[in-house]
């Protein structure tokens, strides 16, 4: 109970009020203010332009206000973390999987297993409202949802020596309810990935010099793989810094190839080339030993990734650049063209790593518990690396937000609502009263070293420009801008082609258990025909969603992107459920709001998107109304003979696409029934209720352990 | 001076060892002084058998996320 004691004092007060005691209110009351001006400031400048430095002082004071109290309540008295218990990596502690590990380079692991392309592209798309409803989202999601889920779970999974979440709900809920969340688990890493892998292609069409520069990537993983299989084993440093000089020089390298014309035409692909090419890359890197392509990857992009968040935000504060786009545009209604739907849900829904991401509570009951080294680190780690997470999702808002409206909806939007030529699109845009010229779109489309910037929707580019432009204003200006950019288009690409391999490399493994429920051998992970099968199993699954997103006259984003986010969203609220079912039953109904109140404002915006994504009358919105509306179209006679197939493919794919959000809302409803029940009958009981905890056993570390002394000292 | 210089000194040394631990390189280390290094019951793992195993584990299991 010391570590309750000590993160409690805060709140609890023992009336002793020394003059330092004073001091540190006075400090955090003068940041809470801080924080509250500088939001007011955001909420209601209604000036020509706002400087950025304002999101910055509002998100970091928001996030420290919220770490040291609501973070020091749910420590101390919800959870009571308790540092004399052994953690599951001091009582297992087997050098491999179990290793206590210091606070900050866990810190460090866990960061960057949660951080990926998500909370750079959610809140990019959904800067069309306007950078408030995002940039509030961020910071109170992450504050009242998204870091609760994290922390609470990572300590659920302490107690259960790093239970998975799929474990913890057969356990705690009911047997039904871990298999539907070990299938919601599935199903949401497959939409995932086929989301992510779109976000790329839309990066790399008809872009010779990124997609050389992302191509150079894997031989250079390869080399690394070597070096560090043979050469020098398990000198991942080493092998990782030159591995990055090479991509270094590989980005500067790639305008030599867009400028010689027959290098350019080798790496100018459309979309679906683009995409074949990413799945067999998948299939690879899933079929392969992990050592030569998938691990020395991660280890780049994990470098890579590190410095350019670094260097984003270093940008951010040294050019603190004004923000363009108004706080609120008028497709809050609904009619947005980067992707259709009101700002409630769809705002919610966009953005769903960053403020809250149900992807975290796998890695939050993954790895991390096993290495953590006492409980009140938790607090440090689940709730702080979400903090930082949602860091990251306001910078990349900024990012987007400050480069000219005009051109952020022109980079985001689909030909079939802007127009299909340069002139028509840029006089819809200047229409919308974001004043756009076709000069220059073609101008920054050159200066970037592109071919065009028109309709490249998923993020990244515009992304990138607005990142380009920060950066080049620090170092460079106009000459280093084309590098910038696809220095900002390689690193997106390549931690997204991270997720993509080991996301795939894994849903190979839950389809290799699932089959082995049903045959024996094709359980087996090292048999050659089974890695074979279910490799090509799960590419083949993300990759129909690719493909189907690739093809879409709509721009596959349109409809795919808010799929990932209800799914996303949904797997968050399974976690919370687990969560709920395990406080409940550790007696803190006096707290259960805690994770209640997060996880029904996520069944509200959840069910409501996939009902409006299912049901609505706007074709753009329901799946169902766009089949409808093909199919009516078909019948009129309307669809020239040549483009039937690919109409009834459309018509298929939209159908399906309904089917699967409907399966998912179905299989959380049915959970939450299932939990519903065993609340009722948790509430109702007398007898103490039954949990599935490790038994405590003393920590015998010395109170000041800190893991370093396993160092080299 | 001289203990600021020491104080430097003392984080850059932390970094640095924060820094090997969290990119792995460390690893092979502290398997050596765990208990499952230093039993006599398991055959003792070398660097490169290690290196491997460690990454096929890590690799099987959801550790990188959206």
């Amino acid at each position: 109970m010391r570590a309750a004691q000590f993160s409690g004092n805060f709140l609890i007060g023992t009336g002793v009020c020394s003059v330092k005691r004073l001091g540190r209110i006075l400090v955090w009351v003068s940041v809470a203010l801080l924080g509250a001006g500088a939001l007011g400031k955001i909420a209601l400048d209604r000036g020509e332009s706002l400087n950025a430095i304002w999101f910055v002082i509002a998100a970091v004071c928001c996030y420290l206000v919220a770490y040291r109290l609501y973070s020091a309540f749910l420590a101390a008295r919800l959870l009571a973390l308790d540092d004399t218990r052994a953690t599951p990596s001091e009582r297992h502690d087997d050098g491999r999987d179990f290793v206590p590990t210091n606070k900050w380079v866990l810190f460090g692991h866990h960061f960057a297993a949660i951080a990926g392309p998500g909370p750079l592209v959610g809140p990019t798309l959904a800067a069309q409202f306007g950078y408030l409803p995002g940039t509030l989202w961020l910071i109170a999601g992450a504050a009242f949802a998204g870091c609760v889920q994290d922390f609470i779970i990572l300590f659920c999974s302490i107690r259960r020596d790093g239970k998975s979440i799929g474990q913890m709900a057969r356990e705690e809920v009911s047997k039904r309810g871990g298999f539907i969340a070990q299938l919601a688990v599935l199903a949401i890493m497959v939409i995932l990935l086929g989301v992510v892998a779109l976000v790329v292609v839309n990066a790399l069409k008809s872009s010779p010099w990124a997609t050389f520069t992302l191509a150079m990537t894997i031989p250079i993983a390869l080399l690394v793989g070597v070096y560090l299989r043979f050469v020098r084993p398990g000198r991942v440093l080493e092998g990782s810094l030159m591995g990055v000089g090479l991509i270094l020089f590989v980005v500067f390298a790639g305008q030599w190839v867009a400028d010689s014309p027959s290098w350019a035409r080798v790496f100018t692909l459309g979309g679906v080339p683009l995409a074949f090419a990413i799945m067999v890359y998948a299939f690879a890197a899933s079929a392969l030993p992990v050592w030569l392509l998938l691990a020395p990857r991660d280890y780049l992009s994990a470098f890579i990734k590190a410095g350019a968040i670094f260097a984003l935000a270093a940008g951010i504060l040294f050019v603190h650049p004004h923000v363009l786009m108004p706080p609120l545009t008028r497709f809050i209604d609904g009619s947005g063209p980067v992707f259709a739907g009101k700002i409630f849900p769809f705002c919610f829904i966009t953005i769903a790593c960053g403020a809250i991401s149900g992807f975290h509570s796998l890695i939050s009951s993954g790895t991390t518990p096993k290495m953590i080294l006492r409980e009140s680190h938790a607090r440090f780690i689940g709730y702080g690396a979400m903090l930082l997470e949602s860091f990251v999702g306001v910078m990349a808002m900024v990012a987007a937000c400050a480069m000219t409206p005009g051109v952020y909806f022109a980079i985001n939007s689909p030909p079939s609502i802007v127009g299909a030529t340069p002139d028509a699109a840029a006089a819809t845009i200047s229409g919308w009263g974001f004043p756009l010229t076709a000069q220059t779109m073609a101008g920054l489309a050159h200066a970037v070293g592109e071919q065009t910037l028109w309709n490249r929707a998923g993020g990244a580019p515009s992304l990138a420009v607005g990142m380009a432009q920060i950066f080049s204003n620090t170092i460079g200006g106009e000459r280093l801008l084309s590098i910038w950019y696809h220095f900002a288009i390689m690193f997106e690409a390549l931690f997204i082609l991270t997720v993509l391999d080991a996301g795939t490399r894994v849903g190979r493994f839950m389809v290799q258990e699932l089959g082995g429920r049903v045959w024996k051998p094709f359980g087996r992970t090292g048999r050659m025909p089974s890695i074979l099968v279910s490799s090509a199993i799960i590419v083949g699954m993300w990759g129909y969603f690719l493909y189907q997103g690739v093809v879409d006259p709509l721009g596959g984003i349109n409809s795919l992107w808010p799929l990932f986010g209800i799914s996303n969203q949904l797997l968050a609220a399974v976690a919370l459920v687990v969560a709920t079912t395990i406080l409940l039953k550790m007696g803190r109904t006096r707290w259960i709001w805690v994770t209640l109140l997060p996880m029904t404002w996520l069944v509200i915006i959840t069910m409501t998107a996939s009902y409006q994504k299912i049901f609505d009358a706007n074709p753009r919105i329901g799946f169902l109304a766009y089949a409808n509306a093909l199919a009516a179209q078909i019948t009129a006679g309307k669809i020239p003979a040549a483009k039937l197939v690919e109409t009834q493919r459309l018509i298929f794919n939209q159908r399906l696409d309904a089917a699967v959000t409907a399966v998912l809302a179905l299989m959380v409803i049915v959970l939450i029934v299932e939990a519903l029940v065993q609340w009722y009958a948790i509430l109702g009981s007398r007898r103490a209720q039954v949990l599935h905890e490790s038994p405590y056993v003393p920590t015998q570390w010395a109170e000041g352990y800190s893991g370093v002394a396993h160092g080299d000292d | 001076m001289q203990k600021a210089a020491r104080n430097i000194r003392r984080l850059a040394r932390r970094f640095w060892r924060g820094l090997r631990e969290w990119c792995g390189d460390a690893a092979y280390e502290r398997y050596l002084r765990s208990s499952a290094g230093q039993s006599e019951g398991y055959p003792r793992l070398s660097a490169q058998e290690f290196y491997v195993e460690q990454l096929n584990q890590r690799y099987s299991r959801p550790n990188r996320c959206c």
